[in-house]
């Protein structure tokens, strides 16, 4: 199944959160509407991270946040090269280890 | 307060000392206290201790006063001291102990650094491998593009506050570093290095708290806590509208003013919570010290060392005096108690009357304010 990179609007106000949170952060209304986001994004800051926590391996890691239209996400950055304003895309991966289990989710390539 | 650092004793034996020392200090050994609060972040997962508050209240004969822990990620100690304050305001109790305090050294580094990190967003920061220094190396990473701060700058902050540490007995690393040595140093979260982050202390202090009229009894010296602001801000750094800017900070001091009548321009010395030299900067402008995006520029003119129009982080901050974070904001207020005492010897402000502790806890997602002032 194709996973879908997702935000969140407010039914009642139309303000867009991502993460989800149990009441609207400007009105406090409770109904959502999941819509996607566009494909593409632009990174507005990143780090390579060479101290890891326990359950990452293989310094340095990348993340970053991006911009992907009415919302922004953090996540791992698959280029060596990052940039300011760089044009990414979410993809499908594994993140992490946690208790032993594998944990998957976005994580953001550069676009050609 | 003890030397903060890799210690011998366990998290109980570093409590119960910061405590009887702060104790004996106020001149209240025979008191009873009605209420202790010990923040701690961490004593069930670095220590297979929990419950450590009705522990210090049993190791140090405090019993039967309350006691809870107060657990605010690295605010917790700012979180305690407003516990305490709220309660002593409130008339609900005279005689109240603070103790702060956190084990660190026990665990691995990578252990530790992930056992932090569990307090970012869980599905939106946490699971992506993100830890706070990452944190600090975006914020970091947005202050140089946008505001034309260098590794020169973060340098200068962590040489000051290492000079500071070194005239600090309690301060986990007494020595002296050079901007050069900064800029060699190895690469934590790029562009934050080694020496742009605060080390993995063990550490405690404590302060006690009680009405103005009683602590005339107790000497001749009181210290005020004149306002108090605390504020929360959304969890995840990526839904701020402008992740460069701390919102928890702005509101938080806004309302530690508003409680003191008291302005940016009224306080004589600070302790900021410099976890990344970054934070330093950010915070000094988000208190309203320094225009945004400007900070760096007084720290080029050496405004903010010992002798500076306003003297930053005199215990040597997180990066020098250490970070163990649950006693790191009572040992922000510690220091802030002494020097407006005149007791900080070589690192005395002169004529220290009003100061500010800003303890920042998560990335920016709950911060606590204080001020406090001369009472006497």
């Amino acid at each position: 199944m194709e996973q879908k990179f997702v935000a969140y609007k407010c039914k009642s106000c139309g303000k867009v959160m991502k993460p989800k949170h149990d009441r609207c952060l400007k009105c406090k209304a409770t109904e959502f509407e999941e819509f996607e986001l566009p494909k593409e994004g632009k990174l507005v800051t990143y780090t390579k991270l060479y101290a890891l926590p326990a359950g990452i391996e293989m310094p340095p890691l990348t993340l970053g946040i991006a911009e992907f239209g009415s919302a922004k996400a953090l996540g791992q950055i698959l280029t060596d090269n990052p940039k300011i304003g760089m044009k990414v895309k979410p993809v499908w991966g594994k993140l992490r280890v946690l208790n032993g289990k594998d944990i998957f989710g976005f994580r953001f390539e550069a676009v050609e | 307060m003890i030397k903060f650092g890799r210690t011998p004793g366990d998290l109980m034996d570093m409590l119960a000392e910061a405590s009887l020392r702060a104790i004996k200090h106020a001149n209240a050994d025979k008191e009873e206290f009605d209420a202790l609060y010990v923040a701690n972040m961490m004593a069930g997962e670095t220590s297979h201790q929990t419950a450590v508050a009705s522990s210090l209240a049993d190791r140090i004969a405090l019993v039967p006063a309350a006691a809870d822990r107060v657990e605010n990620g690295p605010a917790s100690g700012g979180s305690a001291v407003k516990n305490g304050f709220l309660a002593v305001a409130s008339g609900a109790y005279d005689m109240v102990l603070v103790a702060g305090g956190e084990k660190m050294t026990t665990a691995d580094g990578d252990v530790t650094t992930d056992l932090i990190s569990t307090m970012t967003h869980p599905t939106a920061e946490y699971v992506h491998g993100v830890t706070l220094p990452a944190m600090g190396g975006m914020l970091a990473r947005i202050y140089m593009e946008r505001f034309g701060v260098t590794d020169k700058h973060l340098g200068m902050i962590a040489v000051k506050n290492h000079a500071n540490a070194v005239k600090n007995p309690y301060a986990h690393i007494q020595r002296a570093c050079t901007v050069e040595g900064t800029m060699q140093s190895g690469m934590i979260a790029d562009p934050l290095r080694l020496y742009h982050v605060c080390p993995v202390s063990d550490g405690a202090a404590a302060v006690v708290l009680c009405s103005m009229d009683k602590a005339k009894k107790f000497t001749d010296k009181p210290v005020r806590i004149a306002g108090v602001g605390q504020a929360t801000d959304v969890q995840s750094v990526q839904e701020r509208e402008d992740p460069a800017v701390l919102k928890s900070v702005q509101i938080a001091a806004k309302r530690a003013f508003g409680m003191a009548g008291k302005t940016t321009k009224d306080i004589d010395v600070a302790e900021l919570h410099d976890a990344f030299e970054v934070l330093e900067l950010a915070e000094a402008e988000d208190i309203g010290f320094f225009e945004k995006g400007k900070a760096h520029l007084a720290y080029e003119k050496g405004e903010t060392t010992l002798t500076g129009k306003l003297p930053i982080n005199t215990s040597g901050g997180l990066k020098a005096r250490g970070h163990a974070v649950g006693a790191t904001g009572v040992a922000q207020v510690v220091e802030l108690i002494w020097q407006l005492r005149g007791e900080c010897g070589e690192r005395q402000v002169k004529d220290a009357k009003t100061a500010l502790s800003c303890n920042f806890g998560g990335f920016g997602n709950n911060t606590v304010i204080h001020i406090f002032e001369r009472g006497w």
